[in-house]
Formats: structure tokens, sequence, C-alpha cells
């Protein structure tokens, strides 16, 4: 169900010369990139003091403001009218396919600035990935099925992912300053308050705990009556 | 023999309908077939659909094996922004159309556009009132037997005609809820109103078809009566605004006028326009312990005044409903209370009070099948009962029902 968000540095081809092509991308790293030295470590509560799982972390590095993430490749399904998974954090210039495995059609849209698209009704997997190339959060819905809510979040942040069940994320990344953000569905705070910047300077280890200042709000209901359109 | 009869009528319908779905599997975008099967004990009077006023379905002479509902409906879509939606039900009972439309509109529904969105109906529908019947074909998922508000509406409200809803969708931008606005212009609901003034509220399930008869044609009271009449050229109209919290509230308010002519008459048919005016409004609440909590009010009045005589029946009902679903199974208490007032004045022609409980417990094992014990008791005082019917005016009526139904299609899951 975790979206398969992974920090640049453990992203590794696999196709044919794998092994080589390893080779040649980790010495090129080693020459033109910082040296990834230290891990961060980054837990999220609820304002009551709750481990929160699935909260989206994106580390800006700003010493370095050019180190961008490698787009990649991702499939958001639809399946007994629902996305899944219901979120994604891809990093920009990323695209998405959306199938439908439903027996019903689905209408995809999404008016939020970061990108506005529609997919007309559909089933199966009729159309090319979407491309994502501007940074922000993108809400998924069905014209259909108001209840489908899914979303994708577009960062242009090298070291990103999502907290575990215990509420952690972490990543090795290279020494210096960063800024951290997090997102949360659910959360009621706009994100630019829950900012932080962190430096990470002779240790190994950094590690960084945000709490919520406000409840979260309640989780969309499990079971719905099945409805056409009342 | 009745009993061979109808079971004979009703593979006479459920032959076309089998064979309109099969028909329609192959290409819709959606289908359903369900079918309703009653075990049904009962103390109660004939209900209107047997030409009596009792204020349940069934009556004690309808004990035993009943049809609740066969029921086949489609969704189209007509390109990329439409859809055509028709609803075709049976109820097994004395309707002159044995197999009706209970709704049939077309759907414009654009994408939403800078977190607003409109959608158009044009057809026969429901108006966005009722909070308990939210699953596909009008139908509750606590009860079997409907509020006496939406039992009411069943009978003889319906939209035909136009209406177009406008949402702010702020849960698609960060905010906490959404707001619609919704407004209708109709024709062909010059009836409504009729059978309050004539047998009151009721509590029941069958939803009168398009174009259908609402009791028998010699009916005492509601004397051949047809809800979904124009008589007088005059369009209705209504205007509602709902408001939804996340997806554990929704709020809706509603006022509705159909603006008829009270003094329009068919002379032909007898048939008069009754003038109805109410408001509804109503809350629903859901969390995520399985529990639902719906409450609703309606009050109104409808006015004839066939050759100058102006007669007034004022009405209202509520009905307070909490439900609890564990698993797949949900337990369900409502109760109802109901009135009407009389301007008649000749000793309380139409009056009634009363009040309803209903338990009912849902298990529905999968997407296809389920099984529902309803326990409904209805009391009530009507001036009717004993004016046009000779019947004692109070009436304490008891009906339990044991309903199996299996649901086919591309939309059941």
């Amino acid at each position: 169900m975790r979206p398969p968000a992974r920090p640049r540095s453990q992203t590794t081809p696999s196709r044919a010369f794998a092994g080589l092509a390893a080779l040649l991308c980790a010495l090129a790293t080693a020459h033109s990139a910082p040296v990834l030295a230290a891990t961060l470590v980054i837990t999220v509560q609820t304002s009551d003091g709750h481990t929160l799982p699935g909260a989206v972390i994106t580390a800006h590095p700003l010493d370095a403001p050019a180190l961008k993430p490698q787009p990649v490749k991702a499939v958001m399904d639809q399946i007994n009218r629902a996305f899944t998974p219901d979120l994604l954090v891809i990093p920009v210039g990323s695209t998405v396919t959306f199938p439908n495995t439903d027996s019903v059609s689905h209408q995809i849209y999404s008016f939020s600035p970061a990108k506005r698209f529609q997919l007309p009704l559909y089933r199966g997997t009729p159309y090319p990935p979407v491309h994502f190339d501007q940074a922000g959060v993108v809400t998924l819905g069905c014209n259909i099925h108001d209840e489908m809510v899914g979303y994708l979040v577009v960062t242009d942040a090298p070291y990103y992912g999502r907290t575990d069940t215990k509420g952690t994320w972490s990543s090795e990344v290279a020494r210096g300053r960063y800024r951290i953000a997090i997102w949360h569905p659910r959360m009621r705070e706009e994100a630019a308050d829950l900012e932080r910047e962190l430096t990470i300077g002779e240790a190994d280890h950094a590690e960084l705990t945000l709490r919520l200042t406000k409840s979260l709000t309640p989780a969309p209901l499990a079971v719905r009556p099945h409805s056409w359109d009342y | 023999m009745p009993m061979a009869r109808t079971m004979l009528r009703l593979a006479a319908l459920l032959l076309p309908l089998g064979w309109l779905a099969l028909a329609a599997t192959a290409r819709a975008d959606g289908w359903e077939l369900d079918l309703d099967g009653r075990l049904v004990s009962s103390n109660a009077d004939p209900s209107y659909t047997q030409g009596g006023i009792s204020g349940v379905r069934f009556d004690q002479d309808q004990s035993g094996l009943r049809l609740g509902r066969a029921r086949f409906a489609l969704t189209e879509s007509l390109g990329e922004l439409w859809s055509v939606h028709l609803d075709a039900s049976a109820w097994g009972d004395h309707d002159r159309i044995p197999v009706g439309l209970t709704e049939a509109f077309l759907q414009f529904r654009p994408y939403p556009f800078a977190g607003y969105r409109l959608r158009i109906k044009a057809g026969a529908f429901y108006p966005p009132i009722s909070l308990e019947n939210r699953e596909s074909g009008w139908e509750s998922p606590y009860t079997l037997s409907y509020s006496a508000i939406d039992s009411w509406l069943a009978i003889e409200v319906r939209t035909v005609g136009v209406e177009a809803q406008l949402d702010w969708l702020g849960t698609r931008q960060g905010h906490d809820f959404d707001l619609g606005f919704t407004a209708g212009a109709f024709g062909w609901n010059e009836g409504a109103g009729g059978f309050i003034a004539g047998d009151g509220f009721t509590l029941t399930d069958r939803q009168t078809p398009l174009g259908g008869r609402v009791g028998l044609p010699n009916d005492p009271v509601l004397m051949n009566f047809e809800p979904f009449r124009q008589l007088d050229g005059r369009a209705g109209v209504y205007g509602g605004l709902e408001a939804r919290w996340l997806d554990r509230v929704v709020v809706r308010a509603l006022r509705y006028d159909n603006r008829a002519d009270p003094t329009a008459m068919d002379y032909a048919s007898n048939a008069i326009a009754w003038e109805t005016t109410f408001s509804a409004v109503g809350a629903r609440y859901e969390d995520s312990n399985g529990i639902t909590a719906i409450v609703q009010g309606l009050k109104g009045d409808t006015t004839i005044a066939p050759g100058g005589y102006w007669l007034d029946w004022p009405f209202k009902a509520e009905y307070a409903l909490l439900a609890k679903t564990i698993g797949r199974h949900t337990l369900s208490a409502r109760y109802d209370r109901f009135e009407v007032d009389t301007g008649v004045n000749n000793g309380g022609d139409g009056a009634e009070i009363g009040h309803a409980l209903t338990a009912a417990y849902v298990f529905a094992p999968d997407a296809h099948w389920r099984f529902t014990l309803e326990w409904l008791h209805v009391s009530s005082n009507s001036y009717e009962r004993e004016d046009a019917f000779n019947l004692p005016p109070f009436a304490s009526e008891t009906l339990v029902q044991l309903a199996v139904r299996y649901a086919l299609g591309s939309a059941v899951r």
C-alpha cells in the first residue's frame, strides 16, 4: 500500500549491465555530490502526542538547492471505488498511470493549482501516463463517485518519503542545512506553518520530532452505502 | 388461487425484466437487478393499495409470502458528460402499471471547475430531501419501511422537470466542508398533497411509478388519484441548501412550492390541482464506530379550491433514526410522528395524528444477499378512517416483515 518513494541515493538501475551502471553511478555521485554522511530521522506526532503514520516528509537542502530528485513512473489504481494507494509522493517530472480495475467507469479530475487535468470516463487503462511537472499537492476526485479522494504530493525535494507505523521516516543525507516540511491529508495546519530548518553538522545522526498543533480531521469512513447518485 | 395468480403475474413481470437485464448487460455502463421477497405478518387493515386507509403497506389478509420489489435499473453514458438513468420496478399489487418507472432522467455532469461543480438533471427524479433513502433505487440501508416523510415523497412527490445543483467542493481544496445549492422547476406534480389530505401519513416502501395511480379506482377517499398530473400549466419550484462536513455530517434544507392553481380542475376525471408548499430540514451524522443518526422534519400545507370553496390541510412530520453497524450487521430504530390538521369546517375532514416505531435488523453477508427483519408499529387517530371506512378512528397496527433480497449487476460488488 505504501508508495515506493525512495531517496535518490537508494535508486538503483535494474536493467542489463546493472552492476556496471551502479558502479559508474556511484563514481559519478562521489565526484559531483556532497558526501552522504548522516542519517536524518524525522518523527511526526499528532497534537495529543500519538505517532502519525503516513505523513509525507520532504527535506530540501538549503546549501545545495540544485539537488533535485529523479522522476519516477508511478501507478495509482482504482479498486472498489477507491484510489489505491490513496496517496503517492512523487518527484517533479514524474508520470502516473491511473488504471481502473473496477467494473464501473470512473472519471478522474483535479482542479488543484499544481495540476489541472481530467481523464474522460473509462475502464481499464486507455490513457497514457499523466505528467506532473509542478510541485504541490494534487487532490484527485472522481466526477461520478464523490466518495473517492486521492492525493499526489509532487515534490522537488531530493529526500522525501512517508512516516512508517511508528511515525518515523529516515534517510541518509548529505551534511548541511535543510528545510523540513510535513504534510498529511487530515492535518488542519497550513503546511508552511509546520516547516522547520535543521542543520546537520558534525554528528552522524540528526533527529527531529514534529508535533502537529491541531487535531487531525476524522479519517474517511470505511463503509459507505451502495449508492448511484442520491 | 390468489397466491398462484400472484406468482404467475410475478413471473410475467420478471421475464421481461430479466430479458432487459441480459440485453443491457453487454454494453451498459451500469445495471442492477434486484428481487426482494417478503414473509409478512400483519394485523393491519387494508392499505391504500388494497382500497383501505391503513398506515402500513401490508394488511392482515396479505400475511404470508409477498413481493417486496422487483427492480431493474440502468445507467448509460451518452458521450463524455451526459448520462441517462432509468429505474423500473414492479411491486406486485394493483397498480394499473405493473412495471413502472420510479425515476427516469438525463444528467449533465461537467467537470468541476475552479472548485465549483454543476450538475443538471432533467426528467423525473426525487428532489434532494431524503437522508435515509441513500441507496440505489431510493432505498434505505437501515429499514424496509421508509419514514412517514419519505413514504409520502415515495407516494406522491417527484420532480418531473429540471434541477440544477451547484456545489462548492471545499474538501477538495483543503477545507473541512462542502456546500451545495439546488434549484428545481417542475410540472406534473399537482397531485402532491392529495394523499395527505385523504389518507394522511403512512409508512411504506412502495414508490408510485410515473403515470401511476395511488389506490384503487373505487377508493372512497382517493377517487382514482394520480399524483403526477398537470392541470393548470403552472410550473412548481424548489430551492435547497446542503452543507457537508467531511463525509460525516450532511445538513439539508429545502423549500418546495408546486405553485398549483387550487381552483384548477379536470372535469373529465374529477382531478383537482393541490397547491402544496412545504419546508424540509434534516441532518445526518455518521462516525467511524458505525453509528448513524438522522433527524428530519417536514412542515407544509396543501390547499384546494374547486368551485370557490377553499379547503386547507396543514401537515407536519418528523422522525429520528439511530443505527449501529457492526461488520455486516446493522441494527436500526426509528421514531416517527405525524399530523394532518384540517381547515375543513365539517368536524375534521382529513385530520390525522399518529406516531410510529420501527426496529430493524439487516444482515448483508455479501454484496448480493441482504436479509432484513423489521418490526413496525403505527398508532394513529384518523377522521377518515371512521367517516369513509366505518372503522374505529383509532388504529394500532403492527407489521412484521422478513425480507430476502438478491441483487445482481455491474454496479453490485
